[in-house]
C-alpha cells in the first residue's frame, strides 16, 4: 500500500505543478490525464489555486519586477513552472527560485528592460533583510575578535548596481527608464527599525564595506586618515557594527 | 412501530440530555482570531476584543524577524493556541521529526494548551505544493495515519488535534466518509478534532453530503478548538458545478454558523478561531464575524461578559 500510495501522490503533486495541469490541457474537459480517476476540471482547479497561491509568494517580494516584465511576463511564468517546482512553502525561497530563474535566462537572452536585473536582485535583497535572514556564518568569526573590532553589520546585503534604479524604488519611475549609472546600495535592517534601509553609497564606501567582511581592528586605520573618515561615514549610516 | 419512549425512559433520556447540556454549558469556549502579522498593530490595538490568538506556527519558522518577535511578545499578553501548516501528515513518507521537534519547541515557548495539524498532505519528496489536498479515506491510510499521530503526539507537550480540510476533489478509492475517517484516526490515538465549520459547509454543499449526519458521526467532546471563515462561490465553464472556495476572505456565512450552534450541542470546544487571509483590510467585517459569534454563544451559553478560562495567558 504504502509505495502505491506514495506514488499516487508524487503523480498528482507532478500533475498540479506542472504547466499542463495549471495552464489548461484539461481544461474544459472531465477527461483523467493522470489516470487517477479524478475529474480533469477539478484537477485543473486545484493547480491554478496552488499556482495562484505560488505567485502571491512570490509577488510579494518581487512586485516590480513582475510588473516589469509586462507582456513577457506570461510566458516567463509558464516556462519557470516548468523549469522550477515548488520545493517549499515558504515566500522567500519561492522568491529566490524565481529569482534565480530569471538570472538564468538573462544570462541567454537580454533583459528587457535591461534594468531589470537590478531591480530583480535589488527586491530579493529587501525581502531577504526583511525576513532576516542574513547574517548565517557570522557568530564564529565573532566570538574570535577583539572588543572594538569591527566588520559589516550582518544583515547588510550589497547591490552593485549597473542602473540608478532609485527612482523605481522611491516610486518615481518615468517613461524613459533609469539612467545607465553604476550605482553602489547597502541594504540593511538597522536595530529597531521595522522595514529594510537602502543606503546609495559611494563606490570607496562599499568597497571598504565589501572588504569588512570579519572583524577588523581599528587601529589599522588610525594610520590612514582617509579610511578612518569612511569607517566614521559607515558606522553613522548604521552599517557597522563594534564587537563588545 | 411506536416512535415514543417509554414516560420514565423519556424522562431519563431527557434528564441526561440536560445533564450533558449543563456540562457543556460550563465551558463557554473562548473566542478570537488566526494572528496575522499584516494586521498586527490593528490586533495588538484590539487586544481586549479577543479572548485567544490562533498563532501559525510556520510563521513562527518562515516569517521575518519582527513578525517573529511581534508573535513572541503576545505571549504573556493573552491565550495563544498553536496551528500547524507544514507537517504534510498523510504524504506516505515517515514524519519529518526535526520539523515536529522544531513545532514542538515553538508550542512550549507559546504556553499553547493545544497543537492542531490538518488531516491532509501538501508535498511529496522533492516538491512542495503549499495547498492543503486530501488523502484517499481508506483503513489503510488511516492506520499508516495513526501512527504518525502517535509520533507527533510523543513528541509534543500537549494535545494534537486534527483539522478537517476542505477538498475540492476526493480520490475514487475512497471508502469512509469524513465523519468515519476522521473519527478513527481521533479515537484510535485520542488525539482530539479541530472542527473547521466553513471546510465542514463548503464540503457538504460541493460534494452533496449532510453537514448534521458529519457532526452526528464525530465522537463527543472530541471537538477541542473550531474554525470559522468566509469563502466565494466560483462558477467556471470547465467545473461540473459552481464551487465554493475556502479563501478566508469574506464573512462566515450564517449556515456555517447554525452547523456551529449544532455541533456545540455535544461538543465542548475551548476555543473559536475566526480565520481571515484576505481583504484583511475589511476589520468592520472580522469585528462583526466576532459579534455574530458572541451572539450565537450568549443565546446557547447566557450571556457571559467574563472572558472565558482557556488556561492562563502564557
Amino acid at each position: 500500500m504504502s509505495d502505491r500510495l506514495l506514488d499516487r501522490q508524487v503523480r498528482l503533486v507532478e500533475h498540479l505543478t506542472s504547466g499542463a495541469g495549471i495552464f489548461g490541457a484539461e481544461r474544459g474537459t472531465s477527461a483523467d490525464r493522470t489516470g487517477l480517476g479524478i475529474h480533469g476540471g477539478l484537477l485543473h482547479l486545484e493547480a491554478r489555486f496552488s499556482h495562484e497561491k505560488r505567485m502571491a509568494k512570490i509577488e510579494w517580494a518581487l512586485t516590480t519586477t513582475l510588473d516589469l516584465l509586462g507582456s513577457s511576463r506570461a510566458l516567463i511564468v509558464r516556462d519557470f513552472v516548468e523549469a522550477c517546482p515548488p520545493a517549499s512553502i515558504s515566500r522567500l525561497e519561492n522568491a529566490r527560485q524565481f529569482h534565480d530563474f530569471l538570472l538564468a535566462r538573462w544570462r541567454r537572452e537580454a533583459p528587457e528592460p535591461p534594468h531589470l536585473p537590478d531591480v530583480a536582485s535589488y527586491e530579493l535583497a529587501y525581502a531577504t533583510v526583511r525576513a532576516g535572514e542574513t547574517g548565517v556564518g557570522h557568530e564564529t568569526a565573532a566570538l574570535e575578535a577583539r572588543p572594538g573590532a569591527l566588520r559589516r553589520r550582518p544583515s547588510v546585503v550589497l547591490l552593485r548596481c549597473a542602473f540608478d534604479i532609485r527612482p523605481i524604488l522611491e516610486g518615481r519611475a518615468s517613461d524613459v527608464g533609469p539612467d545607465r549609472r553604476e550605482t553602489f546600495l547597502a541594504v540593511a535592517m538597522l536595530p529597531g527599525a521595522d522595514e529594510p534601509l537602502v543606503s546609495d553609497l559611494t563606490s570607496d564606501l562599499f568597497e571598504l564595506l565589501e572588504m569588512l567582511d570579519q572583524f577588523a581592528d581599528p587601529a589599522v586605520f588610525e594610520d590612514a586618515p582617509e579610511l578612518d573618515k569612511l569607517i566614521s561615514e559607515l558606522a553613522a549610516r548604521g552599517l557597522l557594527e563594534v564587537h563588545r | 412501530m411506536p416512535d415514543q419512549a417509554e414516560p420514565d425512559q423519556a424522562e431519563s433520556v431527557l434528564r441526561a440530555f440536560r445533564e450533558s447540556q449543563r456540562a457543556v454549558a460550563k465551558s463557554r469556549p473562548a473566542i478570537g482570531i488566526g494572528y496575522r502579522w499584516n494586521i498586527n498593530d490593528w490586533t495588538r490595538a484590539n487586544l481586549a476584543q479577543f479572548d485567544v490568538l490562533e498563532i501559525t506556527l510556520d510563521h513562527c519558522m518562515n516569517g521575518s524577524e519582527a513578525a517573529r518577535a511581534a508573535i513572541f511578545d503576545l505571549v504573556g499578553q493573552i491565550p495563544l493556541t498553536a496551528h500547524g501548516i507544514g507537517l504534510s501528515i498523510g504524504t506516505d513518507v515517515p514524519l519529518d521529526l526535526a520539523y515536529v521537534d522544531e513545532v514542538s519547541a515553538i508550542v512550549d515557548r507559546l504556553h499553547a494548551p493545544a497543537y492542531s495539524e490538518h488531516l491532509a498532505f501538501t508535498r511529496v519528496p522533492g516538491r512542495d505544493l503549499g495547498n492543503l489536498l486530501p488523502v484517499p479515506k481508506t483503513t489503510e491510510v488511516a492506520e499508516s495515519i495513526i501512527a504518525k499521530v502517535r509520533g507527533v503526539q510523543s513528541r509534543i507537550s500537549v494535545p494534537f488535534l486534527l483539522e478537517n480540510i476542505t477538498y475540492i476533489f476526493d480520490w475514487p478509492d475512497s471508502e469512509l466518509s469524513d465523519a468515519e475517517f476522521l473519527s478513527l484516526i481521533c479515537r484510535e490515538t485520542g488525539a482530539g478534532i479541530l472542527l473547521d465549520v466553513e471546510n465542514l459547509y463548503l464540503n457538504a454543499r460541493n460534494h452533496g453530503f449532510d453537514p448534521y449526519a458529519f457532526l452526528d458521526g464525530l465522537p463527543a467532546n472530541a471537538v477541542k478548538e473550531v474554525h470559522v471563515a468566509g469563502g466565494v462561490t466560483l462558477q467556471e465553464d470547465f467545473l461540473p458545478r459552481p464551487l465554493l472556495q475556502d479563501t478566508h476572505s469574506h464573512p462566515v456565512p450564517e449556515a456555517a454558523l447554525d452547523l456551529l450552534d449544532y455541533a456545540l450541542a455535544r461538543q465542548a470546544p475551548a476555543a473559536i478561531v475566526l480565520e481571515r487571509d484576505h481583504r484583511l483590510d475589511a476589520v468592520d467585517e472580522i469585528l462583526d464575524d466576532l459579534g455574530r459569534l458572541r451572539a450565537r454563544l450568549d443565546r446557547r451559553f447566557g450571556e457571559a461578559h467574563v472572558r472565558p478560562a482557556l488556561g492562563p495567558a502564557g
